[in-house]
């Protein structure tokens, strides 16, 4: 969703309001962005341009499907992309709908629509959707175990993406890092990790800065340095506690409790399983001692 | 159960989820419908080509709770090599005080280990601040 990036030939009072909800989406205030394309919905609505209606609409739902809050504009996004009257909101009806889906986990009704989105990206020769298209059936592809798959759409993403995307990129870096890392391409995967850090932090995009501290907290661990995922990860833990984020919040309890474990300290990795029991599993009291015993690292993926 | 003891089997879990499902006479569809999620996904978990997520892992073990017992003793049984059991014997041939020196030596190489990761993981935090 990140950066769905403006269109050409529109009103500057409508586009000014849907640039400055872009630049918010793409800095993670995803509250302020829906504010943005909520004005922008009202602009379109008063001066009945269905068309851009439509747009202010699908921009809307970007944001509001990424707050978890989407059940409700799906109606709306299956009509445009049925209805077919303009290819650039087909496009982006096409994508949220993929990247609603992503998020409930529906990946290979999400494949369906991000592929569609990818086919009118590469119609409408928009390179940088293009690029954000082949980024989503990356996610799609990696949440459904083809990591060879995810890898090429990954990197077809990162070479398609332009590099003042900076957000977008270090985004789609963490993607790939994460994919090198579980097929063992070590080296490969720190680099950009590395890389995605560090830039997520000088934009001071800290909501999206912990996915690669996460990622980097696991490919510590497949290399053998407990201590140093152990400390990836608490610092990730600082920043989850401040932004939110149940999802990350519990894989990466995991992993700390994993780390821990692997560095020889079973207090403290009891401790981690148990608050990943009591405040996500709160009915399945085995599993602080589940972990302990078993290592499902091979079992677990992240971005599932 | 014996649960303290880190059993580090993970190919296993796969196979055990297979077994598991098997003898509670659950076919893959029948299994993957009460899970949420898709045969063929479930086939590949099976087989160890599929990670899924902790949810999805934690429902499987929910489904198989009855046999949560029987799935540590066997991973635990299993996680020991006969590197192991040679070593253990060897150990518990030494006089008491040998055995001890060998605890001080293993305190040793593990305080060791650890300081080599420090250092390391000082090296990281310069990478990571470039």
């Amino acid at each position: 969703m990140i950066g769905e990036e403006t269109v050409e030939g529109i009103p500057a009072a409508f586009e000014e309001l849907r640039v400055r909800g872009a630049q918010a989406i793409e800095a993670g205030r995803l509250e302020e962005a829906e504010r943005y394309f909520e004005e922008a919905f009202v602009w379109a609505e008063q001066h009945g341009e269905s068309n851009l209606l439509d747009l202010a609409l699908c921009n809307r739902a970007a944001a509001a499907i990424d707050l978890g809050r989407g059940e409700r504009e799906l109606p709306r996004l299956r009509e445009i992309l049925m209805r077919g009257a303009d290819p650039v909101n087909c496009r982006i009806a096409a994508y949220n709908i993929a990247r609603y889906y992503e998020l409930n986990k529906s990946f290979k009704k999400a494949l369906f629509y991000g592929q569609i989105a990818r086919d009118r990206s590469e119609h409408l020769g928009r390179r940088d959707w293009l690029a954000s298209s082949h980024n989503l059936i990356g996610n799609l592809l990696l949440a459904e175990s083809f990591f060879e798959k995810a890898c090429a759409e990954f990197e077809q993403a990162l070479a398609l993406s332009p590099e003042d995307a900076v957000v977008r990129r270090a985004l789609i870096k963490d993607n790939l890092g994460y994919c090198y890392t579980v097929q063992g391409r070590y080296e490969e995967g720190f680099r950009l990790l590395f890389e995605s850090y560090r830039s997520l932090r000088r934009l001071g995009a800290i909501r999206y800065s912990v996915l690669p501290r996460v990622a980097l907290c696991f490919a510590y661990l497949e290399v053998g340095r407990p201590a140093r995922a152990l400390r990836c990860g608490r610092e990730a833990l600082d920043t989850i506690e401040t932004t939110g984020g149940s999802e990350m919040m519990k894989n990466l309890l995991y992993l700390l409790g994993e780390a821990a474990n692997l560095n020889g300290d079973l207090e403290l990795a009891r401790n981690y399983f148990s608050r990943l029991q009591r405040e996500f599993y709160p009915d399945a009291g085995y599993l602080p001692d589940f972990l302990l015993a078993i290592d499902v690292r091979k079992l677990i993926n992240l971005k599932a | 159960m014996a649960i303290h003891q880190k059993v580090r089997q993970i190919q296993l879990v796969g196979r055990k989820i297979r077994e598991l499902r098997k003898e509670h006479k659950l076919t893959q569809v029948e299994l993957s419908q009460r899970l949420g999620i898709q045969q063929s996904d479930l086939s590949r978990m099976e087989q160890g080509e599929y990670r899924v997520s902790l949810d999805t892992l934690f429902r499987i073990l929910a489904e198989f709770q009855m046999s949560i017992g029987e799935f540590f003793d066997e991973l635990a049984q299993e996680s020991i090599t006969p590197r192991d059991v040679r070593l253990v014997q060897q150990f518990n041939a030494l006089p008491n005080d040998a055995q001890r020196e060998v605890e001080d030596f293993i305190a040793f190489k593990r305080s060791m280990h650890r300081k080599d990761d420090r250092a390391d993981s000082d090296a990281d935090s310069e990478e990571e601040s470039k």
